[in-house]
């Protein structure tokens, strides 16, 4: 009876804070609903109807008042709407406009924003990841796994947390830089934004209080319902996060193609014009996968860090195991992330086609060909960090002398990728060679070869990962014979039809080349998506020759970790600033005139210094917040005895 | 080595498949030695193979010579792929290893003599870098061209505004006379050598035939204007080789080649040609184009019709998005 009363009063207690936590979260959204009606209805009108701005205009002219409402014709849309306000600022070159320190506002804004951008893309991708492995140890059968995968999702979310308020100081550190260098366009930009702004303030504050209670309440929701309500926070927490960036991407999706607004840059009462620009779309699928690659890059590296600086076996094989996972997650996403780019770019084209030459023909090409050497680093890294993971394992050595064979492909697949189409030259060179084309390697200079590049390394990259998958099994099905020609065909004929795709693109018109990238990128996807299941199907119940030896790696895979987390940030530091200069001489591109001193575009050197000063600063800060992280840890306290196997890494009990 | 010829048109491929049948004999080569008990070390095999890719084959086979950026950037990469083979795994990266750590510990004769001169000679070379660098240099500096600068939204020529984003040339036609870059992609020349010596014989597909009319006409009416005005500069071929082009430096655009108007939109090719380089944009540094602003000497129906003219006969298509 006692024992009844004891499960009821445990069941009423966990009830009870089923429907708090549901009471918290429910006001911790209420602002957010509360707003969006709001700006459904122009801020502050009953939901439905027409924005206030709009709804006093149009009484306005009802009343027949001498003010007559003035209309503006959506410089993208096309759409006739009221034009409200004064339009974008005229500004000049003076304290007025551009008020500044001794020193460049420019570089100023630019390290504040890409700081903020370092830290709040990484906020936003761990909690994905906590979601997908806090999951994945939930499902597992195997108890020893779940409570392993338990704990890593953990401290994944417990370097996200202080890495957290650092990307809210830096948000403010923005803000105030914005408000104090650039009050003008600040100002314009607000203006039209005004009815999200604060949509965009309260997500934050929901995401914080979901983001803490998901942290704290982790002990308390470890079993039963209550780990299920404790994933659905993180749902909900990435739901937040995900609509944050979004928000976040309008803005700067509406610098570069604006919308909603005439050719003075009057507002014409559509938000929604405002927000779904036309590079909205592609930027924001193609900054969530940049940030999920870049969230693994960074985590893995905090392993990797621990992991060289670890006492103990048993700490060498958590984080051995724990980079592991952490740069999976990153690659998984890094894999389609240059197929996001391609959309990306292919809509800039369509945009503006001024816009895509400067970028890929024109005045920045260049720092096109160093995003191709950031991207072959990240491949090359990968492969090599899968080629020496092999030597963890028994059987792994049996794949490790064709390796020469992959490294070959990598490098050709590279250097055809990477090959400048705009050659640096001296005169004389220029001369040596007859021409601004190089007869051989121009024909690599154009898009039609670098497809065919990536596309390579990204298959070389699977064909590791697949052998990796098998470094200790055998594959003992019936069909493995089958299965393995099978695979070895479809390999060689999705590389044979990469190859033949590039050269063919030579030959047909420029619209039918681009269509071309879908069967490329097809026999690619295909590759990962079709031969790696039926990997796993080969090795079900297949013959183990070993254990994982975790944390018998060589130390220059972690390297190869830190150099790929290094990588990523440099890139997506040189990214931001393409992004951001190919506007040229435009706050707003074609709207709002950039009149500032710093208008121009930085010599790549000058640019190429500032980026690297940004990750070094990221870095030393995120070393920061790392050492934080150990602070609290709890040490695994059991010795590893000489001459011993180490066991698999088991995971700390409780937080 | 330019007794082996890089064949025209397939140059690209030919490099690739050069390389990897240097690769595959190396392999070959040493997997025998290592079958007969001499195979070559680890280091001494990474070394042969940086040193024949960049050394020998980019720097001696392929021509015209490669500009010294583009070597180092292949030279880097190729560097990394090699210390990727050597390190693949524990075992070779010993194997690569030791010959290093057996100098460095010296403890044999040979090594000790190698560790002594290493420390003599590598002074002495980072000397003569350093000097070497500090001597001045008379060569012009490295100049970061922008070939293909970004076209501005509009051109005005003889009065009127094209929007390069969609104007089209008004002379590719159909029998019907409307707009239809299918109808002309269908009737370029095949892209081959001796392309004109090809057999048309329908006036359809012959600007020479005397009932040719419509967009083929107007094609060999591009080529009338090409051979009395441009071909001086950018040649018979339209390969940037004509009679003056080698008084210039750059000389000028060689529009057989998959890099240049192969990859622009039409108009772009208008705006360049009316404009000249002179009216090239602020981006375009450092301006190096001779080439008049032909709007002062072409109608703008002229100046269509050239543009036409190279787009058939090199049987490249211009860049659409549709």
């Amino acid at each position: 009876m006692g024992r009844l009363f004891n499960q009821m009063t445990r069941g009423k207690k966990k009830l009870l804070a089923v429907s708090a936590l549901m009471v918290m979260g429910g006001l911790l959204l209420l602002p957010i609903f509360l707003s969006v009606t709001a700006v459904a209805s122009g801020g502050g009108a009953p939901a439905g109807g027409p924005p206030a701005d709009v709804v006093a205009a149009q009484k306005a002219g009802e009343e027949g008042e001498a003010e007559k409402v003035e209309m503006g014709r959506d410089i993208y849309y096309k759409t006739e709407g009221p034009a409200i306000g004064d339009g974008a600022p005229v500004t000049a070159d003076n304290e007025t406009f551009y008020p500044r320190y001794n020193f460049e506002s420019r570089v100023l804004l630019w390290v504040a924003n890409q700081q903020h951008l370092y830290y709040g893309s990484f906020v936003l991708a761990v909690p994905i990841f906590c979601m997908c492995i806090e999951f994945a140890g939930m499902v597992s059968k195997d108890k020893a796994m779940a409570k392993k995968y338990d704990q890593l999702a953990y401290d994944f979310i417990k370097i996200s947390l202080t890495a957290y308020s650092l990307t809210a100081i830096l948000g403010g550190i923005l803000i105030f830089t914005f408000l104090t260098l650039y009050p003008a366009f600040f100002g314009y930009l607000s203006s039209i934004f005004r009815p999200v702004m604060h949509i965009y303030a309260l997500t934050f504050v929901a995401e914080s209080g979901v983001l803490y209670i998901y942290y704290y309440g982790w002990d308390k929701m470890r079993e039963g319902v209550l780990k299920w309500v404790h994933l659905s926070m993180s749902v909900i927490l990435n739901v937040i996060g995900t609509v944050l960036m979004f928000l976040a991407n309008s803005w700067i999706a509406f610098m570069m193609s604006p919308a909603g607004v005439d050719e003075q840059g009057r507002y014409l009462g559509n938000i929604w014009h405002v927000i779904h620009t036309a590079l909205w779309n592609p930027l924001n699928v193609h900054r969530i996968l940049g940030n999920m690659a870049f969230g693994g890059g960074v985590v893995a590296a905090y392993a990797a860090y621990r992991f060289l600086s670890s006492k103990t076996d048993e700490e060498r094989a958590h984080y051995d195991w724990m980079g592991y996972i952490a740069m999976s997650l990153g690659v998984a996403f890094l894999i389609p992330l240059p197929f996001a780019g391609y959309w990306l770019m292919r809509e800039v084209y369509a945009y503006r086609q001024q816009m895509g030459i400067t970028l890929m023909g024109g005045l920045l090409a260049w720092l096109f060909i160093i995003q191709a050497t950031m991207i072959g680093i990240l491949f090359l890294t990968t492969n090599y960090y899968l080629w020496q993971a092999l030597g963890r394992m028994t059987g792994g050595e049996r794949f490790q002398k064709y390796i020469k064979y992959l490294v070959f492909i990598l490098v050709c697949g590279l250097l055809v990728f990477i090959t400048p189409h705009t050659i640096v030259m001296t005169p004389a060179e220029l001369k040596a060679m007859g021409g601004q084309q190089h007869p051989v390697l121009g024909n690599y200079g154009v898009m039609s070869a670098k497809n065919g590049g990536i596309n390579a390394i990204i298959m070389t990259t699977i064909i590791s990962f697949i052998w990796y998958q098998r470094g200790n099994r055998v594959p003992t099905v019936s069909w493995a014979k089958f299965g393995n020609i099978f695979m070895g065909c479809f390999f060689v004929i999705a590389q044979l039809n990469n190859i033949w795709l590039a050269c063919y693109g030579y030959f047909i018109p420029a619209n039918v080349r681009i269509g071309l990238s879908v069967p490329q990128v097809a026999g690619t996807l295909s590759c990962l998506f079709l031969m790696t299941p039926l990997n796993l199907a080969m090795l079900k119940n297949g013959r183990q020759l070993g254990p994982i030896r975790w944390g018998q790696i060589p130390p220059r895979s972690q390297y190869a970790i830190i150099m790929l987390a290094t990588a990523f940030t440099w890139m997506m530091g040189l990214m931001g600033y393409i992004r951001s200069s190919v506007r040229l001489f435009w706050h707003v591109n074609e709207v709002m005139r950039d009149n500032s001193p710093w208008a121009y575009t930085h010599t790549i050197g000058f640019a190429a210094n500032v980026i690297s000063f940004n990750v070094l600063f990221f870095w030393i800060s995120i070393m920061f917040v790392f050492w934080l992280g150990t602070l609290g840890a709890k040490k695994i306290p059991v010795p590893a005895q000489a001459g011993q196997p180490v066991p698999s890494p088991q995971p700390a009990t409780g937080h | 080595m330019t007794w082996l010829k890089l064949v025209e048109g397939y140059m690209p491929m030919q490099m690739i498949s050069e390389l990897v049948i240097c690769i595959l004999v190396f392999s070959i080569i040493n997997y025998s030695l290592k079958r007969a008990g001499m195979g070559l070390p680890k280091f001494w095999a990474g070394i042969f193979v940086w040193a024949f890719v960049n050394v020998f084959y980019l720097k001696y086979r392929i021509y015209p010579p490669i500009p010294f950026s583009v070597r180092a950037i292949y030279g880097t990469v190729s560097a990394c792929g090699i210390f990727m083979w050597v390190s693949g795994s524990q075992q070779e990266w010993e194997e690569f290893k030791r010959p290093i750590i057996n100098v460095l510990d010296a403890k044999t004769g040979m090594t000790k003599f190698i560790r002594t001169a290493l420390l003599i000679l590598l002074p002495i070379g980072l000397w003569g870098f350093a000097y070497n660098s500090f001597l001045p240099n008379f060569d012009e500096p490295i100049e970061l061209r922008t070939v293909h600068p970004a076209p501005p939204a509009t051109t005005k020529v003889h009065g009127k505004t094209y929007v390069l984003q969609t104007a089209s040339n008004p002379y590719r036609i159909n029998p019907e006379g409307k707009y239809d870059q299918a109808y002309s992609n269908a009737h370029i020349v095949d892209q081959s050598m001796g392309r004109l010596m090809k057999d048309v014989n329908s006036a359809e597909e012959n600007p020479w035939d005397p009932n040719a009319k419509g967009y083929i006409k107007h094609v060999r009416e591009g080529g009338e204007i090409f051979f009395q005005n441009c071909h001086f500069c950018h040649g018979d071929n339209l390969n940037g080789r004509g009679l003056w082009a080698f008084a210039f430096n750059p000389i000028p655009a060689n529009f057989t080649d998959a890099g240049t108007i192969a990859q622009l939109q039409e108009t772009f090719v208008f705006w360049r040609v009316s404009k000249g380089g002179i009216g090239l944009p602020g981006e375009a540094f450092p301006w190096a184009s001779v080439m008049p602003p032909w709007e002062q000497h072409l109608t703008v129906d002229e100046i269509w019709k050239v543009v036409m003219f190279e787009y058939w006969h090199t049987g490249y298509y211009p860049r659409t998005w549709e």
